[in-house]
């Protein structure tokens, strides 16, 4: 084992000097051997989502190319990241490829080292194809996979933008264009709200945990933008945290329908899809169903835009999900993964995220693709918004170790005050719960 | 071995066994001959108990000791004392979370016993379809609680649950069920009334089977009416199996865990949070097992207090149980 | 008595009878319309799932629902790992089970009693932290084993104390009788109290199996992929599209539906169980 990580660690160095000059070389080499790993069988675990959706319904086609057969399933995603961190943690994890959630579970795994570097591999030219194109990758997107040491413990499969959906219909019999300012947004929302009829103007997350990602999209728009400062201290009782903190409680206080306090992205989505509501502000990746008429009662009438400004800055929450191997797993089991992976990531499932509205791809490729764009049933305005949020995309969480503790702390405060609790009240309170294990994760790392 | 098992003594000994009063109005010899002769019983016991200690005192030791480590899932691990007590002193979301265990579990004791006690005198009674009738209440018992529960959850939707149009029937303005804090524990509760009633009922029916019919038949000449017959006559008679159905149901509550996690994950917000989520989100969902650990130890403690209590009544009403 | 309480009297007993059968049917309708409903839910369309008002009756009937559980999520796999590890765990906990509490029985052990009885009403969730400690150190994870094992914490303790109650509650003469005989303890143990026991013996094994069919914790924290139980299973079945309640009302009827049939059949040694000594599964 000792042996294999210092052979690792020497490649990977190489790699960093001379990864540009390796590439060429393997571009060089014709003949690619796709089916070395043939008979080996892999374990692939993900995050139920459309994008898992995808890979796991083309995945034949990986197994015809390659002979390895894989066993891949998808699981809720709070479960999912609970489950695959106990697994790594009991020394034997179930699987030998994993979607990690870089925004909950990047730097856990990376200080634990659960993950394989994919460098060495990658600079490897008999594992890695010569047409795998690994310039293709966002800058952005490759920083967010990469760990402060340098190694590359995920390859980006896609990012996540929060985006405006609206319900074009709502708003053209009102008279109305879509908010480019959050104030705009609660005075829009307001107007379009009518209890009485089961009309709302506005959906999002409710749930704990779940909803500290819409409250950080209000608080990325304000000057201090983050939840902790540079030195990882946290900001979360600021008056710029109140002031987020506010718009949140009258949005889903007084335009949101009952019961918000309970829901997750999928019950919103599920209001938005019911033409419950005027508009819901959640991640781009979950546009599928709502052009799904067999499903929607607004397939065809939704409209996309960026998420609106703030008083001092405009940024969209950006969140990120990158494939690993197992560390755990064996030398030709990791071979098979690393092929698995990319496959996975290639230009065509990457099209395929991109044109079934299931994510924003971290390639650069699939968007300047003309004609895929044109033929896909999205409407020029979700693509639009998607290059535009790009630009304007900053990282929705904190990169800490105790996301989980994070989200569940502030997110119950944020939940409470739905209810009517007091805002400061309720932020002061989860700030100096969350101070001190924040502080004492810092000292650990 | 054999020959003092032949001894003539030893042969009222196992009949007198589930009977106090004659053990103690024994022989002291007679007394030590019987635990010489009961003595010869240890290798049966021997396979559970390496179980047993394996499976389930190992882990109250081994609790006891993590409690006093700092130890993080996938970091290491170190001693410091008392130091995971001294935070949940101070931990709100601990407290709260054991004020909201002893919320649901008050509620959770109270109507299912009272209901049960309605359910069992009315399956006292004769009446057509009994049996089926009987099968069919308790089912809910028995039935898988994590499937059920997913059945509850689609059925407590705000918008697309059947309960909120059975409401809607009676002309019942629609309720936000789990997805309310305040409503949520009362809801969970209704869950747990549907489950566990039915086991109510049976320890009661086992007592109404039980009762003498002569105070009925005084009563009645006396002319009292049912309800007296009822309030001065069965339930004092029942008492020693009401506390049973009581304390069983006070311990069941305080485990409940699978049914609570399904439906709500302890939310909205913390609003439904009891003692085992707290427990259980610590220990695998923030990877705390020291601070955990001492969640649990504490939880013990309240419960080892309520296993007494049974074991105290068991012996109390032993005979009228069974 | 007069003559205006006799003409009352057949009234009264009709409204008598009527208030009657309204209370039976307030207390048994919650019980049938909650696995009713169940089974409406995973015989109908998802557009008529969720259509509001809702209906009730399926119409047609479908079984996509019940198609689409099998078809997908490794179902059969997981009924197998459901069926392996309950009677695992209920054989392991017979095995060891009624031998302790024959003698526990015997010898009177009070403390020992005391012992099973906590561990009986200890939440099952503080086991779990540091067995799942001690399979990572020993090496146990990734297999059925850590699931068997930690499932005895349920299926033990029940066996136990339902076979203590049991021999407690058997007459000792034949026993006796057959010791004098010069039969050692194990013979009488054998062919004397076992076979007596056999109604105890079902009480025992229904019991342990339900309860470890039952379990969800152990299986979430502890059953990867290959070694998930079935409650697992139908939990992770939540999906991320909308609303699926079709297929995850058909995967929760079948995962009960075992137990369900067990009760209806065996449900004399059901009560006698849980009523005697009032000790039920976590």
């Amino acid at each position: 084992m000792t042996q294999i990580t210092r052979r690792d660690a020497l490649r990977a160095g190489a790699a960093l000097l001379a990864a540009p000059a390796i590439v060429s070389q393997a571009n060089a080499q014709s003949a690619f051997n796709w089916r070395r790993f043939a008979g080996e069988r892999i374990e692939v675990s993900l995050t139920a989502n459309p994008r898992s959706q995808i890979l796991i319904q083309n995945q034949r086609e990986f197994e015809e190319l390659t002979g390895i057969r894989v066993g891949s399933e998808q699981i809720p995603e709070q479960q999912h990241r609970q489950k695959f961190v106990i697994e790594f943690a009991s020394g034997r994890p179930s699987f030998d490829v994993i979607s990690i959630s870089l925004h909950v579970n990047k730097r856990q795994v990376g200080r634990a080292k659960w993950t394989a570097d994919i460098k060495p591999m990658m600079a490897d030219a008999t594992l890695t194809a010569p047409d795998f194109d690994f310039q293709d990758f966002g800058a952005g997107a490759v920083a967010y996979s990469t760990q402060a040491d340098g190694r590359m413990d995920t390859i980006p499969e896609f990012t996540d933008y929060f985006i405006l959906y609206y319900n074009k219909e709502i708003f053209q019999q009102a008279n109305l264009q879509p908010p480019r300012t959050y104030d705009e947004l609660y005075e829009t929302a307001r107007r379009l709200t009518d209890a009485r009829a089961g009309r709302f103007g506005f959906v999002g997350r409710g749930l704990r945990n779940a909803n500290v990602v819409l409250y950080t999209s209000f608080l990325l728009g304000t000057q201090q933008r983050d939840c902790v400062d540079a030195n990882m201290r946290l900001l979360t009782d600021t008056p710029d945290a109140i002031w987020a903190g506010e718009m949140y409680k009258k949005l889903l206080r007084d335009t949101a329908p009952p019961g918000v306090a309970g829901f997750n992205w999928n019950e919103s989505q599920t209001t938005f899809a019911q033409g419950r509501a005027a508009m819901w502000l959640d991640g781009v990746g979950f546009a599928t169903p709502l052009e799904d008429p067999t499903r929607s009662r607004v397939a065809g009438k939704v409209g996309y835009a960026v998420v609106p400004a703030g008083p001092a800055h405009h940024h969209c929450a950006m969140f990120g999900t990158g494939l690993g191997i197992s560390a755990a797993s064996n030398e030709r089991k990791r071979g098979a993964a690393w092929l698995y992976l990319q496959w996975a990531v290639n230009k065509t499932n990457q099209l395929r995220f991109l044109t079934s509205g299931a994510g924003a791809p971290a390639r650069q490729s699939p968007y300047r693709n003309e004609e895929a764009i044109r033929t896909s049933r999205f409407g020029r305005d979700y693509f639009t918004t998607l290059i535009e949020s790009g630009r304007i995309a900053r990282p929705g969480l904190p990169e800490i170790v105790p996301v989980t503790e994070f989200r569940d702390t502030l997110g119950a405060g944020l939940t409470n005050t739905i209810g009517g609790a007091d805002v400061a009240t309720e932020l002061r309170r989860a700030t100096e719960a969350f101070r001190p294990v924040l502080e004492a994760s810092e000292r650990a790392s | 071995m054999g020959a003092s098992k032949r001894q003539p003594s030893t042969r009222t000994m196992p009949s007198g066994l589930s009977d106090t009063a004659a053990l103690q109005g024994a022989a002291a010899d007679s007394a030590r001959r019987k635990r010489a002769y009961a003595r010869h019983y240890w290798p049966f016991v021997v396979p559970a108990a390496v179980v047993v200690f394996a499976v389930i005192v190992f882990p109250w030791v081994f609790t006891l000791w993590m409690s006093l480590q700092e130890w993080k899932l996938g970091s290491g691990r170190s001693f410091v004392g008392l130091a995971n007590y001294q935070r949940l002193l101070t931990d709100d979301r601990f407290h709260w979370s054991i004020l909201r265990t002893l919320y649901f579990t008050a509620l959770a004791v109270v109507i299912p016993v009272v209901l049960g006690i309605a359910a069992a005198l009315i399956f006292n009674r004769k009446f057509p379809l009994r049996g089926l009738m009987r099968t069919v209440f308790i089912l809910p018992m028995m039935a898988t609680p994590v499937a059920v529960a997913l059945v509850w959850t689609m059925m407590f939707h705000p918008q697309l649950g059947v309960l909120n149009w059975i409401l809607s029937q009676f002309g019942i303005p629609p309720s936000m069920w789990v997805y309310d804090q305040s409503t949520v524990i009362p809801t969970l509760v209704l869950v747990e009334v549907w489950h566990w009633t039915p086991l109510v009922m049976l320890l009661v029916l086992g007592g109404l089977a039980s009762l003498p019919v002569d105070p009925y038949e005084a009563a009645k000449i006396d002319g009292a009416t049912g309800w007296q017959a009822f309030r001065y006559i069965t339930l004092p008679l029942l008492a020693p199996f009401i506390m049973v159905a009581v304390i069983i149901r006070t311990i069941d509550a305080l485990k409940a865990f699978d049914t609570i996690y399904v439906i709500t994950q302890g939310g909205p917000g913390t609003a439904s949070e009891t003692i085992n989520i707290f427990l259980y989100l610590n220990a695998f969902a923030y990877y705390n097992m020291g601070y955990a650990s001492a969640v649990v130890v504490v939880f013990f403690a309240l419960i080892i207090g309520l296993a007494l209590l049974l074991l105290w009544s068991r012996e109390r009403f032993k005979d009228a149980v069974r | 008595m007069s003559a205006s309480t006799m003409r009352r009297r057949p009234l009264r007993r009709l409204l008598e009878r009527i208030g009657f059968a309204f209370a039976v049917f307030v207390m048994v309708s919650p019980a049938a319309l909650v696995f009713l409903w169940m089974l409406s839910l995973s015989l109908k369309t998802e557009i008529d799932n969720i259509a509001f008002p809702p209906v009730f009756i399926p119409n047609p009937p479908t079984l996509d629902n019940f198609r689409a559980v099998f078809e997908r999520n490794d179902f059969l796999n997981q009924a197998w790992n459901s069926i392996v590890v309950s009677f695992g765990a209920t054989a392991i906990a017979l095995a060891v089970g009624i031998p302790a509490g024959y003698g526990i029985a015997k010898m009177r052990a009070t403390r020992a009693a005391v012992l099973i009885l906590i561990a009986r009403i200890t939440p099952g969730l503080s086991y779990l932290i540091p067995l799942f400690l001690l399979f990572q150190w020993i090496g146990l994870t990734g297999t059925l084993w850590p699931i068997v094992i930690t499932h005895l914490v349920l299926t033990v303790p029940i066996a136990v104390w339902v076979m203590i109650g049991f021999f407690e509650s058997l007459p000792a003469e034949l026993e006796e009788a057959a010791l004098v005989d010069g039969a050692t303890i194990w013979q009488a143990f054998r062919h004397v109290a076992l076979p007596l026991a056999r109604p105890g013996i079902t009480v025992a094994t229904i019991l342990a199996f339900i309860f470890s069919w039952n379990n969800f914790i152990f299986a979430m924290v502890l059953a990867g992929r290959e070694t998930r139980t079935l409650p697992v299973a139908v939990n992770n079945m939540l999906t991320f599209e909308q609303i699926s309640w079709g297929p995850l009302s058909a995967a929760a009827l079948l995962v009960t539906l075992p137990v369900l049939v067990l009760t209806l059949v065996a449900q004399k040694q059901i009560v006698a169980g849980l009523t005697q000594g009032g000790v039920k599964g976590a």
